[in-house]
């Protein structure tokens, strides 16, 4: 029979907290994560600000409880130290972390240590300290390092479909728990910021060198972030043998695809639509039971209308409460997924609905504008989340109170 | 959710060092390689690319979307409800370029042709695009294990539509980048061989290999059926042989196949004298008694190798032959094949099984 997945743990780090309790009084407090870069090593350090964790590789270390921290890439750090945050927020045994799986997503997997040291890496000859990262230009890489830090042995995937990544990691290890393949899933993403990222995406020409105004009219495009998020699932089975008490259940996820460009969404927001009502149908609810969508509200001039177009196509004109919280942490690419999930189930918990920042200025095509301020002591039953990606990814996550 | 559904393959497009890409062959032409990089032999991209599209897409993704059209012809499928890939470094090549120009320009002036096409879900995007199939799609970037989460997510699916297709598949290409920076690990051998040599060698490393592969995953049986796929394993990091072929032991067992009823087994070693222990010691055990076949000589080492034991178990018993070129020994062809084993590993940390039988 199928199981219900509940969500018993999640940790998190990004620009704005190095963990939830961090994340948490930041959103509260409308701090955002956006500044100059000091900690990547790029020509864009002023041109291109972004949201950027204000700590060296050496402070992550010890975050991470690897003082040591041989071979360990940024992307690896960042995601191991909100896997424990999580693991330790669930309190799995280590029994229990041995027999999980962890499914993490990814963009580039340790590009940026491979950028830095590439010139020596391609001579065989070259000795020194670069060397352990010879392997960090694979995206797996980081996901085999990570469960071998916390003895992860049962099920492990790296996932990577650009900027929904995560949310697709949270989806395939609830449907590794559904059909009785495991019994616990620690799903999440983790992305650092590195000169690859930054340069492609402005090559693309989607960066806004200001702070990004999500479903505002003068949009000009994204900021880059980093971060990682994890969550932790767990059967119905597991939950009641242990009797734990869950935050909240994984009631409906959904992919589709665009099929529309390689890395532009359709106009008519078409994957979006499909992605959400997916999600919805799997969970069993209509629009009107939706109490709040957290938008990926990139602030591409792309992704914010196809994205707008298609809410109201699905929601008609009972639009419920929706917010970008990218002006926050900026665009996490593979993390978003996870450290949006995350937000939402602060947002569950706390009975908030986080700001849309920086909206000004409604757009004309649409009908519909985003929550400006913090709302408090709303009645949060059912929450989507939303992330999309290059590709023509769109997924969309439920996540509902237990 | 309905129960366990069985998965059939219906087509497959495979693109390899050998000539795999005319579902008509089976082996028949040879080809070797005395540099320990084998590369892709391809066919005219332009019987299944379009040419204006053609021209804009890296060595790669031609492969790669050849390789899904073969499949959906050799199916007979046009419109799958779903595209899932996997793949260990993706498109490195693309990559690189990108990086090299981003290091060499100081970070200025770049363009994001080699930035897009570098995307690890490149292909499964562009192959959403070329057929318009807008329903489920995925990519898995687990090193060794990329091509079996990518089976197993699409066997799952079908244990839920069991009539739905699901078009799985992989690509790897032979980077430079890759090889030059795994040679302090010693992942490909220092002197060069000859790759039908290699399971004779006895020095370090493997020889690099590459390819796409698109299999047509059904749950129901159909005339152009290969073969039944049962099952997909993965053991990470096994400590010993004993460990590993206990795991083995209870996959079997999940599949009420005993030992003595499979035909041929797919040996992945690598020829690399260290990493290949753990499986050399299951050889010479456990599955001693069992005839053996071998593909890496053919195809090289990658993450997503895999693909290439599924293409050749599937066409065992879709032909109902063994090629002598991947008997491991003389061994006579059992009369019926029924059932296939593959073991293989990746640097020794991911070690799969997969199970096939005559459909």
């Amino acid at each position: 029979m199928s199981q219900r997945v509940f969500i018993t743990g999640f940790g998190i780090i990004t620009s704005i907290g190095k963990n939830t309790a961090e994340n948490l009084a930041s959103l509260l407090h409308r701090r955002c994560g956006f500044g100059e870069l000091n900690v990547l090593d790029t020509i864009h350090s002023k041109t291109l600000p972004a949201c950027e964790i204000k700590l060296f590789n050496q402070e992550l270390c010890e975050l991470a409880g690897v003082p040591n921290g041989k071979g360990y890439t940024r992307t690896s750090l960042l995601g191991l130290i909100a896997l424990k945050e999580a693991i330790q927020s669930a309190s799995l045994s280590p029994a229990e972390v041995r027999d999980a799986g962890l499914l993490s997503g990814t963009t580039t997997g340790g590009i940026r240590e491979f950028e830095r040291h590439f010139y020596e890496l391609m001579d065989p000859l070259q000795k020194g300290d670069f060397a352990q990262f010879a392997d960090t230009a694979n995206p797996g890489e980081h996901g085999e390092r990570m469960a071998d830090a916390v003895g992860i042995k049962k099920y492990i995937a790296t996932l990577s479909t650009a900027c929904s990544s995560s949310a697709n990691s949270i989806m395939q290890g609830a449907q590794l728990i559904k059909h009785g393949k495991l019994d616990r899933a620690i799903c999440g993403g983790t992305e650092a910021l590195s000169r690859f990222t930054l340069n492609g995406f402005n090559s693309l020409m989607i960066v806004d060198p200001n702070h990004c105004r999500p479903f505002d009219n003068t949009r000009k495009g994204l900021n880059l972030g980093e971060g990682a998020a994890f969550l932790v699932l767990e059967s119905e089975r597991a939950v009641i043998e242990k009797r734990k008490t869950p935050l909240a259940e994984l009631r409906g996820y959904g992919n589709a695809n665009d099929a529309f460009h390689q890395t532009a969404s359709s106009p008519e927001g078409t994957g979006a639509y499909n992605a959400m009502n997916l999600a919805m149908a799997m969970a069993n609810l209509a629009p009107g039971q939706i109490d709040y969508i957290n938008a990926h509200g990139t602030a591409t001039e792309n992704n914010d209308l196809s994205e707008g177009f298609g809410i109201q196509k699905l929601f008609g004109s009972d639009v419920p409460l929706f917010s970008s919280t990218k002006p926050y942490t900026g665009h996490t690419l593979a993390a978003a997924g996870s450290i949006e999930a995350v937000y939402c189930l602060l947002g569950l918990q706390h009975r908030v609905v986080w700001p849309n920042i920086n909206f000004h200025e409604q757009m004309p095509e649409l009908s519909v504008s985003p929550v400006r301020e913090l709302k408090q002591e709303v009645d949060l039953k059912n929450v989507l989340s939303n992330s999309f990606g290059f590709g023509g990814n769109t997924s969309s996550i439920l996540i509902g109170l237990a | 959710m309905a129960g366990k559904a069985q998965y059939f393959i219906q087509g497959i497009g495979m693109i390899s060092p050998q000539k795999t890409f005319d579902n008509q062959m089976f082996l028949e032409e040879i080809t070797t390689y005395d540099q320990n990089v084998l590369t892709a032999v391809v066919p005219d991209f332009k019987a299944y690319i379009n040419p204006i599209q053609l021209r804009r897409l890296s060595r790669m993704l031609r492969v790669g979307l050849a390789s899904a059209t073969i499949c959906l012809r050799d199916a007979g499928i046009e419109h799958p409800d779903g595209i899932i890939t996997a793949t260990g470094y993706g498109f490195l090549d693309e990559t690189e370029k990108f990086l090299r120009e981003m290091l060499e320009m100081k970070e200025k002036q770049l363009t994001p042709t080699h930035f897009m096409q570098g995307t690890y879900n490149a292909l499964a995007g562009l192959e959403a695009v070329m057929i318009k199939c807008m329903g489920y799609n995925n990519t898995y970037v687990s090193k060794g294990f990329a091509f079996e989460n990518a089976l197993q997510d699409a066997m799952m699916r079908l244990d839920e539509h069991q009539a739905a297709h699901y078009l799985v598949g992989s690509y790897d290409e032979a980077a430079p980048v890759q090889f030059i920076a795994s040679i302090r690990e010693h992942h490909f051998k220092a002197e060069p061989i000859v790759n039908l040599n290699l399971f004779d060698t006895t020095t370090k490393g493997t020889i690099q290999g590459e390819g796409a592969a698109f299999f047509d995953l059904t749950g129901t049986r159909h005339e152009n059926t290969w073969c039944e796929l049962l099952d997909v394993a993965m053991v990470y990091r096994p400590e010993t042989k004993d460990h590993l072929a206990a795991s083995l032991a209870d996959f079997l067992k999940a599949n009420n196949i005993s030992l003595e009823e499979v035909d041929v087994w797919l040996n992945g070693i690598t020829g690399d004298a260290v990493r290949d222990v753990i499986l050399k010691e299951l050889e010479h055990s456990d599955l001693k008694a069992i005839p053996q076949a071998r593909y890496k000589h053919l195809c090289g080492d990658y993450c997503t190798v895999t693909s290439f034991a599924l293409w050749l178990g599937a066409s065992v018993l879709k032909k109902q032959s063994i090629p002598e070129v991947v008997k491991a020994s003389a061994f006579e062809t059992p009369k019926e094949i029924k059932t296939v084993l593959s073991v293989s590993h990746y640097m020794n940390r991911n070690y799969a099984f997969m199970l096939m039988q005559r459909a």
